[in-house]
Formats: structure tokens, C-alpha cells, sequence
């Protein structure tokens, strides 16, 4: 009987990890790289952390060399998804208005211009800056209900080892939404 | 001891936990949908005059009378290279019936995107065209890829898709051939 009981709660509780819950995170055990998601007023946003080492591997095959995109690979980068399900009309957003809380402080993101400025020297490749501005997720975006989404790098400029609360902010004619993932850690 | 009763319990046990653990590795990937929006207002397709793989230029102009599928994309992309197989299944069932697929490379070289092709299955058989310098991307106000317009035979802008789709689907299909008949 004990075992029973003891079996039962097993089975329990694997399947409430999966039942739909405000937020479900994961660490992928083979590279030490997490997943963090959301769905709130219809719509989904989930982070998950590009590690420093398959940033800098992305970026040197687009033509950029390992001093030049170091800065950027080592500033806690996750390839963001937000995807409008089933809000209740167009989103709207622009993503320098999203933030990380950290220890309690409102810390706002470095947005792409300023990063590709930082990686735009007389030695950088066009090919590899328009591959940088594209592969990041979008400045500001509109997306209608039932499907549209992107997928995209998102740099939170936060020293590995850094955990902190992550707030997507979008509007819909005017109105504000967010959604925030809690206990997001950027793994070193 | 525990009895075989209990063990063949905690075998289905172990089944259900790895079968839920395969589905959710499975939901790594974000979905690919498969809903076009509709552009209410006539708005004109933007100019697209582009270099294709063999070095012809390709004007939208001249597509004119024609349904367009304009797909914005890259390599690096990854739900753009999720899509480009349901791309080519979509041009081999309309290209019969007055429809032209672009898909227009954001930013990279000829033999990036040709040894690319070759992962893709189907093979691509549509129009490749290529914008170095993502000139093209601000003229149509694209603003993340991959982003994908469907253009009228009167060269108006009928549907967007921002993000990736299942273009083969039968509701993307139903919309692209209803409206080349409206030349008909």
C-alpha cells in the first residue's frame, strides 16, 4: 500500500509538471542552458539562454571575429519568442521598453542600435552587422492574433551568473500588458 | 521485495514519464502557424527589383496579373529554414494556377544559400533573390524574420505572416489560389 501511495505521487507529480501552468521553466542538463515560459493575456513569451561560447560561434560564421563579439556573447543572451496566440486584438511593442528586475532594481535593456554601434569598427563586415541587426529580436513589432510571432536574440547586458525577473511590455489600441518570467538565471 | 505487481506499475509509471519528457522536448520548438492576415486597406506592393541565383534581375513589376508569395529570410534564421520545405511544397501545388513564389535572402552570398538548398527538403525550385544589404527590408517595413507578403494580381498587399508558417496548410493554400481566381 505504502508503495502504491509512494508510486501514485510520483506519477502526480511528473504530470503536474507539465499541466498548463503561469510559468514552466527547464535546464537543459547536457549544456547547463534554461528555458523560461510564459502565456499571459493570450500570449506566449519564453526565453531560453544562447550560452556565451554558441553565441560567439554564431556570430564568428556570420564574419565577425572572437574580440569583436565578445562583449555581446558575454552579456547574458537569450533567443526570446513572443507569439501572439489568442490576444484579444493587434500587439504592439517595443522591446527597449522591456526590462530585468535584479535584486529588487529596474535594469533596462542596451538597445540594438547601441550594440551595433559598439560592434561597428573600420575591421567589421557589413555581412556580419546585417547578420547581427536581423538575428536580433525586433526593436518594435506588431503582431496579429492567432499566429504571429518572432524569434530572435535578446541581450539582457547582465554579468553571467545573474538572475533576475524578465518583463515583456506590449500594448493593444493604447491599452498596456506585460508578462514576467520569474527566476530567470544566465548560466556562465 | 516489491512484487511484480508493483513493478510492472512502476515500469508504465516510467513509460508515462518518458513519453511526457519526449513531447515536451518535442515543444522546444515554438509551433509553426499557419494564419494569414488579411490587408484590409489597398496598399501598393513596395518596388523589389533583385538579383536571382543566376544572376538575372527579378522585378516584381513584372509579375504583375500574377498572385506573388514574397518571403523574407536567412540562413541564421531558424523558423525561416523550419518553412522553406512547406515553401517549396506550396509552390508545387499553385504554380500552375498563376502563382510566383521569392524568397528574398536577406544579407548573404551565393554559395551560402546555395549549400543551404541542398539541406532542404523538397529541393527549392522557386525564384531565389538576393538583398545584400537589407535595402529591401526597410522598403517593405519589415521588421523581424521571417516576414512573409502575399501580393495580389492588381499588385496590392493581400495577406502578411510575420514569423514562420506551415505554407503547405491547406487554409494558407485555399486563400493563395482563391485569390489568383479573382482574375478569372
Amino acid at each position: 500500500m505504502k508503495e502504491m501511495i509512494i508510486l501514485s505521487a510520483i506519477g502526480l507529480f511528473s504530470l503536474s509538471c507539465f499541466a498548463e501552468t503561469p510559468q514552466n521553466s527547464r535546464i537543459n542538463s547536457a549544456t547547463g542552458a534554461g528555458t523560461w515560459e510564459t502565456q499571459a493575456h493570450g500570449v506566449h513569451f519564453s526565453l531560453t539562454q544562447i550560452l556565451p561560447e554558441q553565441v560567439q560561434a554564431f556570430y564568428v560564421n556570420r564574419g565577425f571575429t572572437l574580440k569583436q563579439i565578445e562583449p555581446y556573447a558575454s552579456s547574458c543572451v537569450y533567443m526570446t519568442v513572443l507569439r501572439n496566440d489568442k490576444a484579444p486584438g493587434a500587439i504592439h511593442f517595443i522591446s527597449n521598453n522591456w526590462s530585468a528586475i535584479v535584486a529588487g532594481k529596474t535594469h533596462t535593456l542596451v538597445s540594438v542600435d547601441k550594440w551595433v554601434q559598439r560592434l561597428t569598427t573600420n575591421n567589421t563586415k557589413k555581412s556580419a552587422l546585417v547578420a547581427f541587426r536581423w538575428a536580433q529580436f525586433p526593436v518594435e513589432q506588431e503582431y496579429e492574433p492567432g499566429g504571429d510571432w518572432n524569434q530572435g536574440m535578446l541581450s539582457f547586458g547582465l554579468p553571467a551568473g545573474s538572475q533576475f525577473d524578465a518583463i515583456a511590455r506590449w500594448d493593444i489600441d493604447g491599452e498596456a500588458y506585460e508578462a514576467k518570467l520569474q527566476g530567470v538565471q544566465c548560466a556562465r | 521485495m516489491p512484487g511484480k505487481k508493483s513493478i510492472r506499475i512502476l515500469m508504465s509509471l516510467l513509460f508515462i514519464i518518458l513519453l511526457i519528457s519526449a513531447m515536451s522536448y518535442a515543444d522546444e520548438l515554438p509551433p509553426l502557424t499557419y494564419k494569414l492576415t488579411a490587408v484590409d486597406k489597398a496598399v501598393q506592393a513596395p518596388d523589389l527589383r533583385l538579383h536571382n541565383m543566376d544572376e538575372e534581375i527579378i522585378d516584381i513589376k513584372e509579375l504583375k496579373g500574377k498572385v506573388v508569395v514574397i518571403n523574407f529570410w536567412a540562413t541564421w534564421c531558424p523558423p525561416c529554414r523550419r518553412e522553406m520545405g512547406s515553401l517549396e511544397r506550396l509552390y508545387q501545388a499553385v504554380k500552375d494556377k498563376n502563382v510566383e513564389v521569392l524568397a528574398v535572402n536577406i544579407g548573404e552570398d551565393l554559395d551560402t544559400v546555395f549549400s543551404f538548398m541542398g539541406t532542404v527538403e523538397p529541393s527549392p525550385e522557386f525564384q531565389i533573390v538576393f538583398d545584400p544589404d537589407a535595402v529591401s527590408m526597410n522598403n517593405w517595413k519589415v521588421r523581424g524574420l521571417p516576414t512573409t507578403y502575399i501580393i495580389s494580381p492588381d499588385g496590392t498587399i493581400a495577406y502578411s505572416a510575420i514569423g514562420g508558417r506551415e505554407f503547405d496548410h491547406p487554409d494558407i493554400q485555399k486563400n493563395i489560389i482563391n485569390l489568383s481566381r479573382q482574375l478569372k
